[in-house]
């Protein structure tokens, strides 16, 4: 297993540099940089400009730029943000936590609905239920997320029994450790609807055919031969077998909990780690947008390894060897 | 057998249990807490559309910062929104002598800053010297040379302030409007170099000195930056109160406007700038909502085509580029000015909500916006009827051609993500084709326009607007024919047309006369030109529009600031 991993960190570093050099060529590929974003106030000559440009290094060749940005995080130094001036981890860190919350909270609601409407719906294959229930999932499946929002947001003001947008209350601070995680929850329900359900219907109906698939394999023939009772035969023998692709499924969700609910954060105005992105890229400013391209990467690759190892522990047919021969 | 069927019931029941447990924590979260009175704690809550950028006032480039400072610093003098005409801020009067070439500012004596050092006339010096920094870039130090030279400034004691001008400068009152630094606080940090990243925005708000009417006590970033008021603000009411009346102030940082709006209407924020297709909904729901919509007053700033008359861009190797001779031609370029159809734009982007543009200075710039000026109607035949005259005629069905018979086709551009500028580049786009010219629309993300505009200067008509200020000379990078901003043909060694050198030349006169009513001609007359010769088309200006709760008092917007900030306040109740 040491080695395993040993070999698999080794892999990562040549990955991040090669993943950050692109994205960083491709930040300074585009015309104009973030002094640009001043050229057209009138209040700001050419020569703040150009001295600008000189304390930000933005005159410098690529190259360079790029060697000392990653200089820096040879030292664990994101760099200073062009536009806020400081520390990129300053920036990301708060924001990092509101999306991470947020993102766990409804994968969690998604998998509490999912697995349990996936083994319903393949139990009862073809019946009422069965339809019904896919029926709605694919309505699910099929309102765009940040629509879902806009309504969600409508339903709030006209009920007047959520917030309306944020991630807390203006009064957060003055309040006790309890009152916080009450005011937290309170904000996180409706994101947590609207990103939640619209995951369910891919979940659930990978679900249905992973257990179809698996019902008529041998092994669960011989169970149900054995005269093992159905619940202990769908449980012990289907569940635990249907869920392998899950596990690698949740690796790779660690890096979209990062980017992937921009649209809906936008709209419920929950202070994410997208807009900022998104305003960072239009501005570019590059040590944030970098920032950001470097967690993202260095969790989507934890995340491959950390589902890997898992797999090794839930199915028992996977070990490190065979991982690492793969 | 018993056993493994107990053990799925189990975990049924088990499952039972989680499920319910999870409904009621979702139902047990809701937090019933008494809403948050902002009458009763006279806190004012409104909305701001980004995170601040950095909270030292010599470094803000951008709006959110400049509201996130605004107001905690201050300056020598500030504006009447009302009159246009400065006030006292930090100097209780001044007075110019010697021909108009010294200014005496005498500063108050009464004025602390919040850390209890008094306010002198060393902070004011040590102010200057930052911006004058090359070091430190920043966006006052272009209004304060004059011809290229700093200003000198002395102070004989400490609460006086001389500065001496080459020349007599008229803009210099408002060049003095920068935000005082506090030198006790920030001079060590600045001698060690350190300058520019003293006060960015993880700075602990009490570290922030100021002097303003509030104190910074908050900064959650993506979320919230809240103030409380000063107790030892300067100024006093009419009783010999203090002021400001309201205690705090909280801006909720909001990027989506359309979350703005619904938080208004929910009661989470007092005030809202709603948008032209919002102001007829949220006056019917006046009366519901208790609040307030009123008109703020026409926009500052100025929309306009511009055309790009560069020879850099349009002669290559000896060849002259078609467009370049059409563009110049003012006969041309009244004729596509009769084809703006400002009241279309107006019914259709603004909904009604805006007036049509007649002068690049806007009629709320009440002494320096030239009233005198006859607008360019809307009459395609006339339009058509100028460029025939002109020898512009059909030279196929639906083509037009120049007097040498190149057809007229030309780009339009502007910056994508403002929905406004795209309808109104397709509304002159289609009036445009009915005189048989065909312009190819092509919106630009920001930065690539500007780099067009600035330095490939690889384009031929765009939509764009600049922001206004009072001070007619802070254009005066758009207006002379060296500005960077001269954005039909920038940054000439010298001017390119007579009209050129005469707007050059008025704004030179223009500063040197001091009294504002004396000094508008010049502007007027620099308006006039622009008119007449037409290197920029103007469009329309959005009226802008406020809602606000009926319980605030004192409230009174205007689109240069707040008349009487000081004095807003929630009525009692």
């Amino acid at each position: 297993m040491l080695r395993f991993l040993t070999r698999r960190i080794a892999i990562m570093i040549p990955l991040i540099i090669g993943i950050t050099f692109i994205s960083f060529a491709a930040m300074s590929l585009i015309p104009g940089n973030f002094v640009a974003n001043l050229a057209l106030d009138p209040r700001i000559s050419p020569r703040v400009l150009k001295q600008m440009e000189a304390e930000f290094g933005l005159d410098q060749p690529l190259m360079l730029r790029y060697a000392r940005w990653l200089w820096g995080i040879a030292h664990l130094r994101l760099g200073v943000s062009l536009a806020y001036r400081v520390d990129v981890i300053h920036l990301i860190g708060p924001r990092v936590l509101n999306t991470v919350i947020l993102a766990l909270s409804s994968m969690a609601l998604t998998w509490l609905l999912a697995i349990p409407i996936g083994i319903i719906v393949a139990v009862r294959q073809n019946s009422m239920l069965d339809r019904t229930l896919s029926f709605l999932s694919f309505l699910g499946m099929s309102v765009p997320a940040f629509f879902l929002a806009f309504l969600a947001i409508d339903f709030a003001l006209w009920s007047g029994w959520f917030p309306i947008g944020q991630t807390m209350s203006p009064d957060y601070a003055s309040l006790d450790l309890w009152s916080r995680i009450a005011d937290r929850a309170d904000h996180l329900i409706l994101p947590t609807l609207v990103l939640g359900l619209a995951g369910v219907a891919s979940l659930m109906r990978l679900m249905r055919s992973q257990i179809l698939e698996i019902k008529n394999a041998d092994y669960v023939r011989t169970a149900r031969a054995k005269g093992l009772p159905e619940s202990t035969v769908l449980y012990k023998h289907v569940l635990r077998n249907a869920l392998n692709p899950f596990v690698t499924m949740a690796g790779y969700s660690l890096a979209d909990l990062l980017g992937g609910a921009a649209l809906v954060e936008s709209v419920m105005n929950l202070q994410g780690l997208g807009l900022l992105l998104l305003n960072a890229v239009m501005k570019r400013d590059v040590p944030l947008v970098m920032g950001s391209v470097l967690m993202g990467t260095v969790l989507l690759l934890l995340g491959n390894l950390l589902a890997d190892m898992a797999l090794v522990a839930v199915d028992p047919r996977v070990n490190f060897t065979t991982l690492e021969t793969q | 057998m018993a056993d493994t069927d107990s053990g799925s019931r189990g975990r049924r029941l088990a499952f039972v249990a989680i499920a319910a447990a999870v409904a009621t924590a979702i139902c047990g979260c809701r937090v019933s807490r008494p809403r948050n009175d902002h009458a009763a704690t006279q806190t004012l809550y409104d909305s701001m559309v980004s995170d601040p950028g950095t909270f030292n006032p010599v470094l803000v480039t951008d709006s959110a910062s400049a509201v996130a400072t605004g107001d905690m610093f201050e300056s020598l003098t500030r504006v009447n929104p009302r009159t246009t005409l400065f006030e006292p801020g930090l100097a209780q009067s001044w007075k110019f002598s010697d021909g108009d070439k010294t200014l005496t500012f005498h500063l108050r004596h009464d004025v602390k800053w919040s850390d209890g050092a008094p306010f002198t006339a060393r902070d004011v010096l040590f102010t200057m010297r930052v911006i004058y920094d090359p070091k430190i870039p920043n966006s006052m130090v272009s209004a304060m040379m004059i011809d290229g030279k700093p200003i000198a400034v002395s102070a004989p004691d400490d609460y006086t302030v001389v500065a001496r001008l080459p020349r007599p400068f008229a803009p210099i009152l408002s060049s003095m409007q920068f935000a005082i630094l506090p030198a006790h606080a920030l001079a060590g940090a600045y001698e060690a170099g350190r300058f520019n990243r003293i006060w960015g925005i993880d700075t602990p708000p009490d570290r922030l000195i100021g002097l303003g009417a509030f104190l910074m006590t908050r900064y959650v970033p993506a979320q919230l930056i809240a103030y409380r008021r000063n107790p030892d603000y300067w100024m006093r009411d009419e009783h010999g109160a203090p002021l400001p009346r309201l205690k705090g102030e909280v801006h909720l940082i909001v990027p989506d406007q359309n979350a703005q709006y619904l938080q208004f209407q929910s009661g989470m924020t007092d005030v809202y700038h709603p948008r032209p297709e919002e102001v007829w909904p949220l006056e019917q729901a006046a009366k519901r909502l208790d609040i307030t919509v009123r008109k703020v007053g026409i926009d500052t700033g100025s929309l306009f085509f511009a055309f790009n008359r560069n020879p850099r861009h349009y002669v290559r190797g000896g060849v002259v580029d078609p467009r370049l001779k059409w563009f110049t031609d003012v006969n041309f370029m009244r004729a596509l000015a009769h084809a703006v159809d400002k009241q279309g734009m107006i019914d259709l982007c603004y909904r009604g909500l805006a007036v049509p543009a007649v002068s690049d200075v806007s009629p709320e710039n009440k002494i320096y916006h030239n009233p005198n000026l006859k607008d360019y109607d809307y009459d395609l035949e006339e339009a058509a009827q100028i460029l025939d005259r002109a020898g512009y005629r059909m030279i196929r069905p639906g083509v037009r051609g120049d007097p040498e018979g190149h057809p007229l086709v030309f780009r339009l551009t502007t910056n994508t993500g403002v929905p406004v500028r795209d309808q109104m580049c397709a509304i002159f786009k289609q009036d445009l084709q009915q005189l048989g010219i065909t312009v190819n629309y092509r919106p630009l993300d920001f930065i690539t326009l500007v780099k067009a505009l600035d330095s490939s200067f690889d384009w031929d008509c765009v939509l764009i607007g600049f922001t206004g200020t009072i001070e007619p000379n802070d254009a005066s990078d758009f207006l002379r024919s060296s500005g960077n901003l001269h954005i039909w043909d920038p940054a000439q060694p010298k001017p390119a047309t007579p009209w050129e050198a005469q707007i050059d030349h008025l704004m030179d006169e223009g500063t040197m006369v001091v009294d504002p009513y004396k000094r508008a001609p010049y502007y007027w007359q620099i308006q006039q030109i622009l008119h007449d010769q037409l290197p920029i088309i103007e469009t329309v200006r959005a009226v802008t529009y406020i809602a606000y709760r009926n319980t605030l008092e004192n409230y009174y917007p205007t689109v240069w600031g707040f008349y009487h900030p000081e004095w807003i306040e929630f009525r009692a109740q």
